[in-house]
C-alpha cells in the first residue's frame, strides 16, 4: 500500500514533468528534442558497451585472486538439530595427532575439553601426560619439568612464532583452535583445501621456491604441501584411511575445536524455539482476550428530546 | 472431570491458580527439557559420544574431569 | 411484552413503594432499575446455552499456560546469570590437585601447589605418629587431637601456609621436629600444631580424599 502510494506519486510527478518539458518547446524545437533524445540514447548504450567489455577482462575478485569458491559438502552437523559425529572427532583428532601436530599448534584447547567428546577421562589423561609442561622450580630455584594435566592446554610443536618461522622457511603455520570459523567457507574450505592439492600446478602459474599450488588458496601459492595420503594413519576402528576420509576426520575434529558448545547449542536453540513461539501464539491470544471486551463495546447517545 | 469442576479446584481461588502455575513451571522444566534431550539424542543416535564409547568399548567410568 | 413490563421503572416503582421510600437500603438490583441507564438487549448475540463453564475454563487455562512458560523462562534467566558466577570449567580443573603418594618415601615431605598455594604432604613414620599422640593436650595453644587432623596416621596433608602472617614454614625444623616458619619464629610439631612463636593456630587441613595409591587435594 504504502509503497504503491509514494510510486504513485513519483510517477505523476515525472509525467507532469514530461507535459511540462514537452509543453515549453514543442512550438518551437520538437526537431532539436529529438536530437537530445537521440544523444542520450547512443550515450548510453556507448556507455553499456564501455562498462560490459571492461567486465570481460577485469581481472579482480577471481578465483585465482580470491581462491576457488569450495563446494558445499554433506557434513553430520549440517541442519538445525544434528549434532557432529563424534566418532569422527576421534579419528579427526588422532589425524591431527599424527599428521597436523607436526606443524599446527592447538593453542586454544585444553585437554580436558577432549573428555565426553571424543575419549575417556582415562585415555585423555595418558594422552596428557605424554608431554612435558614447565612446573614450579624446586628449592634450589632451578626449573623443573612435569608430566601434563587434564588442566593443560594442549601443547604446540614450537616453543614460540620465531622457531615455528625458522622450520618453515618463513611461512607460519596458523593455530588451529579457530580455524574453521577463521576461514570463509569453514569445512568445506578445510575439506576442500586438504584433497584440492593437484599433481601439477596447471600451466602458466608461477610459484615462489617451495610454494605449492592449491586452486583453493587465496592467490593460488600456498606453503603447506599435500600431507594427507591414502593409508597414512591407521584408524583404530578399521575405517579404510583414504585421503577424503582423513581429510573429513580432521575436517571435524578442528570444527569441533572451533564451536565444542555446537553440540548443546543445537539442543538450547531448539528448546529457545519452542518456548518462544509457544508464547508468542498465546500472547497473540491472551492479548485479544483483553482486547475483546474494549474493540466490541459501543457508545450510544440518545439526546434527551427537547422539551417545549 | 467437568469444566465446572476443573475451574472450582483450579482456577476459582487466585492463590491455587498462581501456585498451580509456579509448581507447573518447576515440572515444566525438568519434563520438557528431558524430553528435548531424549528426541536429539534419538535423532542423533549414532553420532554421539555415548554410541561412539560403547563402540570402542570404553570401561563405564566418571567422566567429570577432576 | 411482559418483561418489558416487568422491567419498566414505572411497573417495580410500584411494587416497591414502601422499599423505595427508604433509598439507602435499596439492593443492587433495586437501584439499578431505579436507573435511567438502560442495559441494551444481547438477546440476539447471546447464546441459547447459556452455560460458560467450557470458555471460562479454556480463557483460564490459556492465561495460565502463558504465565507458566514465562515464569520457566525467567527461572532460566535467572539461573544462567547466577551460574555465571560461578567458578569457569577451567578453574574448576584448576581447582584439584592429584598427587601421588607412592613416590613419596617414608618419612619424607613433598610440597604441592594447590590453586597457587603450598600443600605439605608427610609420609610420617610410625616413631612420629607415636610422638603426635603423645603430646599433652594441656600443652597446646590450639588444642587438637592428632587424630582430628588426619584421615590416615601415615600421611599428614596440610596447608602450608603459616598461620601468623602466611609465610612457608620451612620442614624438618624448628624445636618440635616438625615445621619451623623463618619469619617469626613459630615453631609447629609433627602433626602440624603450633607449639611455640606468635602464630595463633594449627595450620590449617584442606579438604581431600584417598583415591588408591593417589591423593585428591580438593
Amino acid at each position: 500500500m504504502f509503497s504503491k502510494s509514494i510510486f504513485n506519486r513519483v510517477a505523476s510527478k515525472a509525467a507532469a514533468r514530461t507535459m511540462a518539458t514537452a509543453a515549453g518547446t514543442s512550438a518551437k524545437a520538437a526537431s532539436s528534442s529529438k536530437f537530445l533524445i537521440t544523444g542520450a540514447a547512443l550515450a548510453g548504450v556507448t556507455a553499456s558497451g564501455l562498462l560490459y567489455a571492461d567486465s570481460l577482462t577485469a581481472n579482480a575478485m577471481t578465483a585465482a585472486e580470491h581462491g576457488l569458491h569450495s563446494p558445499e559438502f554433506d557434513w553430520p552437523q549440517n541442519g538445525p538439530f544434528e549434532t557432529f559425529d563424534h566418532a569422527s572427532i576421534r579419528r579427526g583428532y588422532q589425524v591431527y595427532r599424527e599428521v597436523c601436530a607436526a606443524c599446527h599448534s592447538l593453542d586454544r584447547v585444553a585437554w580436558r575439553t577432549l573428555v565426553g567428546v571424543s575419549h575417556t577421562n582415562s585415555e585423555v589423561k595418558a594422552m596428557a601426560e605424554e608431554f612435558e609442561y614447565d612446573d614450579e622450580p624446586d628449592d634450589d630455584g632451578n626449573p623443573k619439568k612435569r608430566p601434563g594435566k587434564l588442566a593443560d592446554n594442549i601443547p604446540g610443536p614450537y616453543p614460540n612464532e620465531q622457531a615455528a618461522r625458522a622450520a618453515n622457511q618463513g611461512a607460519l603455520p596458523p593455530d588451529l583452535s579457530l580455524i574453521v570459523k577463521a576461514r570463509h567457507g569453514g569445512s568445506d574450505y578445510i575439506f576442500s583445501l586438504l584433497t584440492g592439492y593437484p599433481e601439477e600446478p596447471p600451466e602458466g602459474v608461477v610459484l615462489p621456491v617451495g610454494a605449492n599450488y592449491n586452486p583453493y588458496f587465496p592467490g593460488g601459492s600456498i606453503a603447506m604441501g599435500r600431507v594427507l595420503f591414502d593409508d597414512l594413519v591407521e584408524y583404530e576402528d578399521g575405517t579404510p584411511a583414504t585421503t577424503s576420509q582423513m581429510a573429513k576426520d580432521v575436517t571435524q575434529f578442528l570444527n569441533w575445536a572451533s564451536e565444542p558448545e555446537h553440540d548443546e547449542r543445537k539442543r538450547q536453540g531448539l528448546k529457545a524455539i519452542i518456548i518462544l513461539s509457544s508464547l508468542y501464539l498465546l500472547s497473540v491470544w491472551v492479548k485479544k482476550f483483553k482486547w475483546a471486551g474494549i474493540k466490541t463495546r459501543k457508545f450510544t447517545f440518545t439526546p434527551p428530546k427537547p422539551r417545549k | 472431570m467437568s469444566f465446572a469442576s476443573v475451574y472450582k479446584v483450579l482456577f476459582k481461588r487466585n492463590s491455587i491458580f498462581v501456585g498451580t502455575v509456579f509448581v507447573g513451571a518447576f515440572l515444566f522444566q525438568t519434563t520438557f527439557d528431558s524430553a528435548i534431550t531424549k528426541w536429539y539424542e534419538n535423532h542423533n543416535k549414532g553420532k554421539l559420544w555415548k554410541d561412539v564409547k560403547a563402540r570402542i568399548g570404553a570401561p563405564e567410568e566418571a567422566e567429570d574431569d577432576e | 411484552m411482559l418483561s418489558n413490563l416487568v422491567r419498566s421503572p414505572v411497573a417495580l416503582r410500584a411494587i416497591s413503594k414502601p422499599v423505595a421510600m427508604t433509598t439507602a437500603k435499596m439492593s443492587t438490583t433495586q437501584l439499578l432499575s431505579k436507573s435511567t441507564y438502560r442495559t441494551p438487549d444481547f438477546g440476539d448475540v447471546i447464546k441459547e446455552d447459556r452455560n460458560m463453564d467450557k470458555s471460562r475454563v479454556f480463557s483460564y487455562f490459556m492465561i495460565g499456560s502463558m504465565g507458566l512458560l514465562s515464569s520457566a523462562g525467567a527461572k532460566s534467566t535467572v539461573e544462567t546469570f547466577l551460574s555465571s558466577m560461578s567458578a569457569s570449567a577451567d578453574v574448576l580443573a584448576m581447582a584439584k590437585v592429584e598427587v601421588n603418594l607412592a613416590n613419596i618415601p617414608l618419612g619424607k615431605n613433598v610440597v604441592v601447589k594447590w590453586q597457587g598455594k603450598p600443600v605439605f604432604i608427610r609420609h610420617r613414620t610410625p616413631h612420629e605418629i607415636q610422638e603426635a599422640n603423645e603430646v599433652d593436650m594441656s600443652s597446646l595453644k590450639d588444642p587438637q587431637t592428632d587424630a582430628d587432623r588426619v584421615q590416615n596416621p601415615e600421611w599428614l596433608i596440610m596447608l602450608g601456609i603459616c598461620t601468623h602472617l602466611g609465610c612457608v614454614p620451612i620442614g624438618e625444623a624448628g624445636d618440635f621436629g616438625g615445621w619451623f616458619c623463618p619469619c617469626h619464629g613459630s615453631h609447629y610439631d609433627i602433626s602440624g600444631r603450633i607449639r611455640k612463636g606468635p602464630a595463633p593456630l594449627n595450620l590449617e587441613i584442606p579438604a581431600y580424599e584417598f583415591n588408591g595409591d593417589k591423593v585428591i587435594v580438593g
